[in-house]
């Protein structure tokens, strides 16, 4: 079992006091701005990158992963006692959660959901393990046309399977890779797009640009609701499940994890859509469907469960591919370009330490999510009384002195409040800024891959067509792009026949 | 035309102006040929794609229900992003204890309705706490007045 040793290796980073510590603080923080409506864990992340410039890169890592899953054991809490999820990837579980809250169940809604968030990430690491080195392997042979329509395709899912309007979010994805475009062209040194400015000539960093749209923006956004009173939270009872109620949720819990797993790997899936797949498929799955809606208790486990298995696999295309498969996961993205990291097809052999290190803490992570939820669930809905009148300015100071420090650099400040301002009126247009920001992060390996390849093939376009693996990706694309119109149109074809027949 | 609509078309405007330019300034980069892309190749396909998507939301301006109207609480946003770059300005000439204090108090004061002996603990305690983590904890040279 050669394959096993530098996964077992992989525990004893974990071990380490430091990433102990780290993985710890992660979580916590996850947990806490789970509860807390307003920042979401994409824009924490953002907010606190320049923070980690300062720590070690496996510990820097296990605490942003452990930022991200624990977001999403916080997100319940808000979705069950107050209808008000934390995180998109809990809409759903507010459906049942909150009608099991008013029937004073909220402690058993909690617990399930704690458990199956459990369970579901376990599930995922295990996968996690067994199916990263394999998809590592077989990347390691990929050239510059695999990647451009592997980047390709990764930006169009998000676009087309992300929540919001596609063609907005295509239209940010094209804003985020004009801005990458900004500065030194990449092979021939030519400044391009900066209008002269010095500060310009090396780009706008990554960390500024998700700092401003995410973090930034996502602060101005809550400023509209700074001063609405909070609404009052329900009454938690006691957070462990009956027998009855676990035996109801088995069959949800289970599905919920493949489901999860396999729809977190997938570009553009991840969390919030595995989520909601997970809440139809129990409700079909249900012999009593009529129950969904008014407090079933499946409605909260399957999609719990299978929000925290997504949220655990789509490390696998970030950190075996290089491909981010959402928003968050682009910030991750960024945070290991800070530490001297590129992912990709090498860093399981290349950086093993780093890679089963982040891999195992998260074994840890759950166990300690686990035990907020369940026996500390007390403080946390304490914490929900925090106003935002108070939390916003402490925010915006961690994020203005944050950006700062990258580089000490006023200018900086500057460009990203602007940022933040772009961000604000994006979101008051209905534009997501995860595509732009993911499109950004591709941006210079799309442009790259894709001169690459234009010099291998000699300028011939059907060049990309000759390479088996790039051939079957544009096909992908090609489909997502092509069959989502052709549906609707087929469907509005027959409702307009059904019509007539009906005059 | 709904406020809406007027709201869609406008936020589809703004990026098509900006996609004709940066397409206009990428021509005059050079475009090179396909065999050998020159530096200006790259952001005019992107710049002509957003332009494209550009126009085709300013002709599907119908509303989608992901608009929201600005309100007055837009007043209280233009605050904010106004202090923030005050703040900027003021960082590194009077160092950040000063502006970080003044940004607590507007934002609990002024935009949050906090009452006061609230604001002054939150300010003191905030302003001293970033001191620790940043400076004495992160070790980062912040400008800073205070010496401990």
């Amino acid at each position: 079992m050669d394959f096993l040793s530098p996964v077992i290796a992989g525990f004893g980073v974990v071990f380490q006091p430091e990433n102990l510590f780290y993985c710890l603080l992660g979580v916590t923080l996850g947990m806490l701005i789970g509860v807390l409506p307003g920042l979401g864990p994409a824009a924490t992340i953002a907010v606190l990158l320049p923070i980690t410039y300062n720590i070690e890169p496996t510990a820097a890592i296990i605490m942003l992963a452990g930022i991200f899953y624990g977001a999403q054991y916080g997100g319940t809490i808000t979705s069950v006692l107050l209808r008000l999820p934390g995180e998109a990837s809990s809409v759903v579980t507010a459906i049942d959660g909150h009608a099991l809250a008013r029937q004073g169940r909220a402690g058993s809604a909690l617990g399930i959901a704690a458990i199956g968030s459990f369970i579901g990430g376990t599930v995922a690491i295990i996968g996690l393990t067994f199916v990263a080195p394999l998809v590592a392997g077989f990347a390691l042979d990929f050239g510059p046309s695999e990647y451009t329509a592997l980047a390709l395709l990764g930006i169009l899912l998000i676009t087309t399977l992300g929540t919001g309007s596609p063609l907005k979010s295509i239209l940010m994805a094209t804003v985020g890779l004009l801005l990458a475009t900004i500065g030194q062209d990449p092979l021939e040194g030519v400044s391009r797009l900066t209008f002269g400015v010095d500060q310009l000539l090396d780009g706008i960093d990554f960390v500024i640009v998700a700092m401003g749209l995410f973090g930034v923006g996502e602060i101005l956004y809550n400023l509209e609701s700074l001063r609405k009173p909070a609404e009052p939270a329900a009454a938690v009872g006691s957070v462990y499940p009956s027998r009855a109620e676990l035996r109801e949720s088995k069959g949800a819990i289970t599905r919920g994890s493949v489901l999860g797993f396999l729809l977190g790997i997938l570009p553009g899936g991840g969390a919030t859509m595995s989520s909601m797949v997970a809440y139809a498929v129990e409700k079909r799955a249900s012999k009593q469907p009529e129950k969904f809606g008014k407090g079933a208790i499946q409605g909260v486990a399957g999609p719990e469960t299978a929000n925290n298995a997504a949220a655990t696999s789509s490390f696998i295309p970030l950190l075996t591919l290089g491909i981010p498969a959402n928003a968050t996961m682009a910030i991750m993205f960024g945070a290991l370009l800070i530490q001297g990291i590129t992912p990709g097809p090498a860093l399981v052999a290349e950086k093993p330490d780093l890679f089963w290190g982040v891999v195992n803490s998260m074994y840890v992570g759950n166990l300690l999510l686990l035990a907020m939820s369940m026996p500390l669930i007390g403080v946390f809905v304490r914490i929900l009384r925090v106003r935002q009148a108070i939390l916003a300015p402490l925010t915006i100071l961690v994020t203005m002195i944050g950006v700062y420090t990258v580089r000490m650099s006023v200018f900086d400040m500057f460009i990203m409040v602007g940022l933040g301002v772009v961000g604000y009126l994006m979101k008051k247009a209905g534009f997501e800024p995860g595509p732009l920001v993911l499109a950004f992060v591709l941006g210079g390996l799309l442009e790259s891959s894709f001169r690459r390849s234009m010099r291998i093939f000699g300028g011939d376009v059907t060049g990309f067509l000759t390479q088996p693996i790039t051939a079957t990706l544009l096909a992908v694309i090609v489909l997502i792009v092509v069959v989502p119109p052709v549906l609707r149109l087929s469907k509005r074809k027959r409702q307009r026949q059904e019509e007539n027949v009906a005059a | 035309m709904s406020y809406e609509r007027r709201l869609n078309v406008v936020a589809a405007l703004v990026p098509l102006v900006i996609g004709v330019a940066a397409a206009i300034m990428s021509w005059n980069l050079g475009v090179g040929s396909l065999s050998a892309p020159g530096p200006g190749m790259w952001p005019l396909v992107v710049s002509v794609a957003m332009v494209i998507t550009a126009a085709v939301l300013v002709l599907q301006s119908r509303p989608r229900g992901d608009e929201e109207r600005f309100t007055k609480d837009v007043v209280t946003v233009a605050i904010a992003a106004a202090s923030l770059i005050g703040y900027a300005f003021l960082f590194e000439l009077v160092g950040f204890e000063v502006p970080t204090i003044a940004l607590l108090v507007l934002w609990l004061k002024g935009l949050g309705r906090e009452s006061w002996p609230v604001t002054a603990v939150v300010s003191v305690v905030a302003t001293a706490a970033l001191y620790l983590l940043f400076i004495t904890g992160l070790g980062v040279s912040l400008p800073h007045i205070i010496q401990l």
